[in-house]
């Protein structure tokens, strides 16, 4: 499978849980509702034809509207890659844990919570990991984050 | 003119002095002591200086190994670095930690320092130039450098730092595992000399050139002098066996908590120690001081330097072992051969098939 | 006899220490001498650069970017002016790929001469390190030569390179080429057949390579457990598809292949670049890039293959002349996140964590950004 096919397939076979977004690129990038979350990503997982067993990198993206959770994995038998997001607003956003999927996901969830404040449901060691432990300064990645010794660049 | 002059023996002037002083009509009891003191004095003072000579030649060593040059500017190529060095250590404060056992913590490198330096007694460095031809020489030198295994016990414990506990039982482990190799291939050579007295094993190497040399007798002696350099290194804590103060892993092991004069007394033990070895090993396989032309303790210096320098070449080429594959190594390889050494040793002397 | 009472201590090998390569803290929990669990303490070296890069233009954030994993700093300048390039569709001219290319190998070959010698250095043979050095110096030389920096280039800019390289470039680096590849044998010679070495790194450290992929490990550590991936081959970026090299794969997944792994790559990047230098067209060096670069509002996510595994940015742009959102990869996150699980339960000794961190070549810089 081709990653052009790719997208189509997944359009085919998952119900519409995931819906393309418009990139443009050839690594088609999707959104997912964060009830669906563990459900889809154990099927992409497991699906005989995708076999993403890679994750590749998931974070938090502070857009100024709304908090993401973008993730992306990839396939290390079949050469395919994509990418998905899951929309959370500001107000306690949560999302599930998929360490059970992707154990990679450990320490980027954990870092995830601590930067954006994005609370991740029955995570298995969920402690501060790079900001020290008594850290009670708010969540330093978001937009609307401030602090005395926060110097913005002024504009050029 | 000349001929005297190189065949001219330093143990004339200790007998010179000696004489001088009993001269003097002092009551013997007070000739003695005072004859044993300025000894006494004379031999910390050279092995002093052989220790700081030790500690900048290795650098020098490990720096060519590595392709560089090692100290340069303290002096014609660094010579007096070492003094530099121990100026500085002079100084440094001493710290303290609250917490440790004030006894054992004090007494640990004065002991060691001590157990480094008591084996010289019965070190000959030259033709007489020994300072009691004790006749179980070898015996008590065993001995007496096992002393270094408590003072490396208490280190460990004084500290009150896991790290310096686990490397103190680590090298006391380590320690006492390598005398039984080293003795087993000492013993091996005393078969050949008959004696335990140093003198009389040196003088067993003498003639026929250097065929006499113990490490010649094949095929026991190449095997002890084998297994007994490897386990000397054990002995004075050298790479590949240098565990207990490995810098990469226990950060100095028993020692992290010493600073200033107190750990310089562990560094200059250490050279010490691997100052003993070498003479130990020179004076059972390579002839002790003979040697033709040179004066005696010229030789004995430059065969001494030679193994030590074999030692140096071992610490900056290879990786050191875990402690678990050193023990194993000790027991289960060196041991069985030593021992195998010896017994056929013995059972060949004693059927007279061997000279 | 009573029951001897023994318990489990915790022994910290803190952030200061000579092994950890940077500021890491591992807390051993240790039974006797035999290490039960590590659980790796990191954050000590962060420096929110994601944070900072928010706040700078595109062209600024490069120099920043080149702290991230500054031993491999070209790869850092690299997958960012790709993610900048792929949201800008912006063409790059063929001389600069070719001279991209030559310099991400050659810092490939330096980052596994770093490798070599911190790496015998911590198993005691102190006397590699110097010669990895030593080697090293010949491409410092050659990056002094041409952007004028020794570790942190800021070379690689979006649409190309900053400056061409001189006259006296390609034949310095052809000769550093064949001085690097006649000191390999050495390398090998003093090491690889070392009893020492061989008993302490054979069969210490088995990475499963089902859970290697899992946790999300790349590079030489993965492809030491046998999988072949090579993201120059399995998922190509700029102009490898025109190269010939092979992929280094060992199969027992323990310390010894991890090393053997990394020395074969350091003799297949000397063929690259080899290539490279053979076939280095004339031309721009750099796309007509405007200095406030503002790619149109999109999101991309590319990866590279580093030294340490996969590299990869996630840009977010939002039309502006600052991204909105660089999100970092480094392969040293992942792999020191599994470390805990190659640890666990084997009744390694501190002697044995030492080497398995060593031989993961772990980076600081790139878990704490």
């Amino acid at each position: 499978m081709t990653q052009q096919e790719l997208t189509a397939y997944i359009l085919a076979n998952y119900d519409g849980k995931l819906t393309l977004l418009d990139t443009g690129r050839a690594e088609p990038m999707f959104e997912l509702k964060p009830d669906d979350l563990l459900e889809v990503t154990r099927r992409l997982r497991d699906d005989p034809q995708l076999k993403f067993d890679f994750l590749c990198n998931m974070g938090g993206v502070d857009t100024g509207q709304r908090l993401e959770v973008v993730y992306s994995i990839a396939s290390t038998t079949k050469h395919l890659r994509m990418d998905f997001k899951v929309v959370l607003g500001y107000e306690n956003p949560s999302i599930e844990t998929i360490t059970e999927i992707w154990p990679a996901a450990n320490w980027y969830e954990r870092e995830m919570y601590e930067l954006y404040g994005i609370e991740v449901k029955n995570h298995p060691d969920m402690r501060p990991l790079l900001l020290p432990e008594d850290w009670n300064q708010g969540f330093p990645m978001r937009k609307n984050w401030d602090a005395p010794d926060f110097i913005r660049m002024p504009e050029l | 003119m000349l001929l005297a002059l190189v065949s001219f023996e330093l143990i004339d002037i200790f007998r010179w002095a000696y004489q001088l002083l009993a001269d003097t009509g002092l009551p013997p009891v007070w000739v003695m002591l005072i004859s044993y003191a300025v000894l006494g004095a004379v031999m910390f003072g050279v092995l002093a200086l052989l220790a700081l000579f030790l500690v900048w030649w290795e650098r020098k060593i490990a720096g060519h190994i590595q392709q560089r040059f090692g100290p340069m500017r303290n002096g014609w190529h660094g010579w007096y670095q070492t003094i530099a060095d121990a100026i500085k250590l002079l100084q440094k404060e001493d710290v303290t930690i609250d917490a440790r056992d004030k006894f054992v913590f004090f007494w640990a490198p004065v002991i060691c320092f001590v157990a480094a330096f008591l084996a010289y007694i019965c070190i000959p460095f030259g033709k007489g130039l020994i300072v009691a031809d004790l006749n179980i020489g070898i015996l008590y030198i065993m001995a007496v450098t096992t002393f270094t295994v408590i003072a490396l016990l208490m280190a460990g414990w004084g500290s009150n730092n896991k790290y310096a506990l686990l490397g103190g039982m680590r090298s006391a482990a380590q320690v006492v595992s390598y005398e039984v190799p080293m003795v087993a291939s000492i013993l091996t050579v005393i078969i050949f000399a008959g004696s335990l007295s140093m003198v009389d094993i040196v003088k067993a190497q003498q003639g026929h050139a250097i065929f006499n040399w113990f490490v010649f007798r094949l095929p026991f002696g190449p095997i002890a002098f084998l297994t007994y350099i490897i386990a000397a290194t054990a002995e004075a804590n050298r790479v590949p066996f240098d565990i207990p103060e490995a810098e990469q892993e226990l950060v100095a092991g028993f020692n992290v908590e010493y600073s200033g004069m107190k750990f310089a007394m562990f560094f200059l033990a250490e050279f010490v120690n691997m100052f003993t070895v070498s003479a130990i090993a020179v004076t059972l396989f390579f002839g002790g001081w003979s040697g033709p032309w040179l004066p005696s303790w010229v030789w004995f210096l430059l065969k001494t330097l030679g193994v030590v320098l074999l030692l140096m070449m071992f610490r900056w080429t290879y990786p050191r072992l875990r402690v678990d594959q050193l023990m194993e190594f000790a027991w289960k390889f060196l041991v069985p051969v030593t021992f195998a050494n010896l017994i056929l040793a013995a059972l060949m002397k004693h059927l007279g098939w061997y000279w | 006899m009573p029951e001897l009472r023994t318990e489990e201590y915790q022994i910290n090998m803190g952030p200061h220490h000579p092994s950890t390569h940077g500021v890491c803290r591992l807390l051993l929990t240790m039974d006797g001498e035999k290490v039960v669990d590590a659980v790796p303490y990191v954050g000590y070296l962060h420096r929110s650069i994601e944070k900072i890069c928010e706040n700078r233009t595109y062209a600024m954030c490069i120099p920043i970017l080149d702290r991230f994993e500054y031993v491999t700093a070209m790869s850092c300048n690299y997958v960012f002016s790709l993610a900048a390039e792929k949201l800008g569709q912006v063409e790059v001219p063929e001389r600069a790929e070719y001279l991209r290319v030559i310099m991400l190998e050659l810092n490939r070959i330096a980052s596994h001469l770093i490798f070599f010698g911190t790496t015998a250095m911590d198993l005691g043979a102190l006397t590699p390190f110097l010669y990895g050095l030593r080697e090293r110096e010949l491409i410092m030389d050659l990056f002094e030569m041409t952007c004028g920096q020794r570790l942190t280039y800021n070379y690689i800019r979006v649409g190309g390179v900053s400056r061409d390289i001189p006259p006296e470039f390609v034949p310095k680096c052809r000769e550093a080429i064949k001085i690097i590849a006649s000191k390999l044998p050495d390398y090998e010679g003093i090491l690889n057949e070392n009893p020492i070495w061989l008993a302490r790194m054979k069969g210490i450290g088995h990475t499963d390579p089902q859970q290697a992929i899992a946790w999300g490990v790349s590079g030489p550590v993965l492809r030491a457990s046998g999988v072949k991936y090579d993201l120059r081959r399995d998922d190509p970026y700029s102009i490898y598809p025109k190269f010939d090299f092979d992929v280094a794969v060992c199969w027992n997944g323990d310390n010894y292949d991890r090393y053997l792994v990394r020395i074969e790559e350091i003799r297949q990047s000397l063929k690259i670049v080899s290539q490279a230098l053979d076939g280095l067209p004339d031309g721009d060096i750099r796309a007509k890039v405007k200095a406030k670069f503002k790619p149109p509002a999109g999101e991309v996510y590319v990866r590279i293959e580093n030294s340490r595994g996969e590299m990869g940015v996630y840009l977010v742009s939002d039309g502006s002349e600052k991204p909105l959102r660089v999100k970092t990869r480094g392969g040293s996150y992942n792999q020191l996140q599994f470390l805990p699980e190659i640890v666990r339960g084997r009744g390694y000794l501190i002697a044995d964590i030492v080497a398995i961190f060593a031989t993961f070549d772990v980076i600081m810089p790139e878990v704490d950004r």
